[in-house]
């Protein structure tokens, strides 16, 4: 089929793919923050369980997170300018780079709000409580008590979802968009080094997938210190006799992956 | 002073408390004793808000809120006249034993942060913790969290601190130490309600014993009324339960 492999290829190739890597990054970036702000407004109504708004918050997690992400930058790119015509907006001429930032958006969305919610629940009602009996109020409660410690134990969820919202936006080449994977294919048929340019392709999603993931793991371990075993110097003698408690055999399984580390 | 005037609690169609009166003068130790599931720990979250009553008056100082309409602002300025102990401890687990103390002085005094952080060291180090202000929860023991609890409700002085069961999560050798500053605190006049089953620890240290059964107060009196002339027969019976042993049971 190609032209026969030379090594010499990929180190060009790299070279040629990465001005498009700002694009797959727009698209990640814009995609998450996005997505994060419709995360939390889906998840609200479910984790305050408010009635009808529940439902519909259901209903759109199970559609983005049932159908395939290619139907959905399909359905959006081709479908939402029909809808909008119904009502006399016009936004066949908008660059398909929006579809594609909306489509991810949603799509990461639907994950964010799972994952805010399992955060926010994960974080005992007992604190709340505590809060309020200090005289606390509902959002001073939320800002300072719950959501840091929602931020730390969502964090590697979130690290995965960047991850895989990363690897996704190679499907946009599908609607012509220049970035990483459009641009491979592209420079693929053209020099008919296809090897070559797969190889360079799979090398900078997989640096770019390491980074963010040790990233995000100095990031929890910073926000996970208070979970961190006793250090020594601070140990009571009497303390050592007595029970482990929950918790603290929870910080050794996993919970607390940080603490392990940093005992020695 | 606090006040309570027949203060209803339904759970969907149990009815938990059905009516309770109730008055503390300043100062004044209260213990409240009763069977499991007698409505002890939703009276407590009743005063302090935590649950709502769907009927009835609670009067701190002189403020008064009407549980059938109250206004948030008023929940709020009631929450800052209470402060809980609880059984769970519930510290912040993300803040140290300092900051847990500091945060309520901070956050809803609006104080200063030096005179928030030197408040808070002063109550840890009468709570015996002078050495721990830098520890987090995970890293201190139940008697431990427990007193970090107890400084944190404290710091905000309020005019009542309500203690549900504060030592029943602890291991039987870090009972005392928490019902020993219990007891310090209590000597300084702070007015205490304290649900316990450390029979001992009410006899000595309340002023006032409320025994509490199926929602209602059964009998109030003196500590050595309640004890020893206990005039219903459900009291009778409830402090026949308790055996010695009992003492520790949770
Ligand atoms: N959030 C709730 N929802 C429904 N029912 C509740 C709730 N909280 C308490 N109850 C019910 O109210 C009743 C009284 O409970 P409460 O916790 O006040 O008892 P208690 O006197 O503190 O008991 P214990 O000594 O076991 O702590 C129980 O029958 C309990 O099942
Ligand atoms: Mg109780």
């Amino acid at each position: 089929m190609g032209e026969p492999f030379d090594i010499s290829y990929v180190f060009e190739y790299l070279v040629k793919l990465l001005p498009t890597l700002k694009v797959t990054l727009l698209i990640v970036v814009s995609s998450i923050v996005i997505g994060l702000g419709v995360g939390f407004i889906v998840a609200l109504p479910q984790l305050y369980k408010i009635p009808i708004l529940r439902r519909i918050s259901q209903v759109y997690l199970s559609f983005f997170r049932g159908t395939p992400i290619l139907i959905q930058l399909f359905l959006f790119y081709y479908g939402l300018p029909e809808v909008l015509k119904l009502v006399n907006v016009d936004v066949a001429k908008l660059p398909a780079l929006y579809f594609v930032i909306l489509t991810y958006a949603l799509h990461s969305g639907a994950y964010l709000s799972e994952m805010i919610r399992a955060a926010v629940g994960a974080v005992d009602r007992g604190q709340v409580e505590a809060a309020y009996s200090v005289g606390m109020t509902g959002f001073q409660a939320f800002t300072r008590i719950v959501l840091p410690q929602a931020m730390a134990i969502a964090i590697p969820v979130f690290s995965n979802l960047v991850i895989a919202n990363l690897k996704d936006t190679s499907l946009a080449f599908s609607l012509g968009i220049m970035e990483l994977t459009g641009k491979s294919q592209t420079l693929a048929v053209m020099s008919r080094h296809f090897v070559e340019t797969y190889i360079s392709l799979a090398i900078i999603y997989f640096v770019i997938s390491f980074g963010l993931e040790k990233l995000f793991h100095l990031i929890e371990n910073k926000l996970l210190r208070h979970e961190r075993r006793l250090s020594s110097e601070d140990k009571e003698p009497r303390l050592r006799k007595g029970k482990e408690k929950p918790f603290r055999i929870a910080a050794k399984l996993g919970f607390g992956r940080g603490g392990t580390e940093n005992e020695a | 002073m606090i006040k309570l005037t027949q203060i209803k609690k339904s759970f969907g169609r149990n009815e938990v408390l059905k009516g309770i009166d109730l008055t503390v003068e300043k100062g004044e130790v209260v213990a409240i004793l009763g069977p499991s599931g007698s409505g002890k720990t939703t009276l407590l979250r009743c005063l302090n808000y935590l649950e709502k009553p769907n009927e009835g008056q609670i009067t701190i100082d002189d403020f008064t809120v009407n549980c059938k309409r109250p206004d948030k602002k008023d929940i709020h300025t009631l929450r800052q006249k209470s402060a809980m102990v609880f059984q769970q401890y519930n510290l912040f687990k993300h803040k140290t034993a300092l900051e847990n103390v500091m945060e309520g002085l901070v956050i809803v005094k609006k104080l200063p942060k030096e005179d928030a952080r030197k408040k808070s060291v002063e109550l840890l180090e009468k709570v015996g913790l002078g050495n721990k202000l830098n520890a987090y929860p995970s890293e201190l023991s139940g008697g431990q969290q427990q007193r970090v609890g107890i400084a944190r409700a404290l710091a905000l002085n309020p005019e009542v601190i309500l203690f549900d069961e504060p030592t029943s999560a602890l291991d039987p050798e870090l009972v005392g130490e928490v019902l020993a500053v219990i007891r310090k605190i209590a000597k300084e006049g702070i007015t205490m309600i304290i649900v316990t089953h450390e029979m001992g620890f009410a006899q000595d240290v309340a002023n006032h014993v409320v025994f509490m059964d199926g929602g209602v107060i059964v009998e109030e009196g003196k500590p050595n009324e309640i004890f020893n002339y206990p005039k219903e027969e459900r009291t009778k019976q409830f402090l026949k339960r308790i055996t010695p042993e009992g003492v520790y049971s949770i």
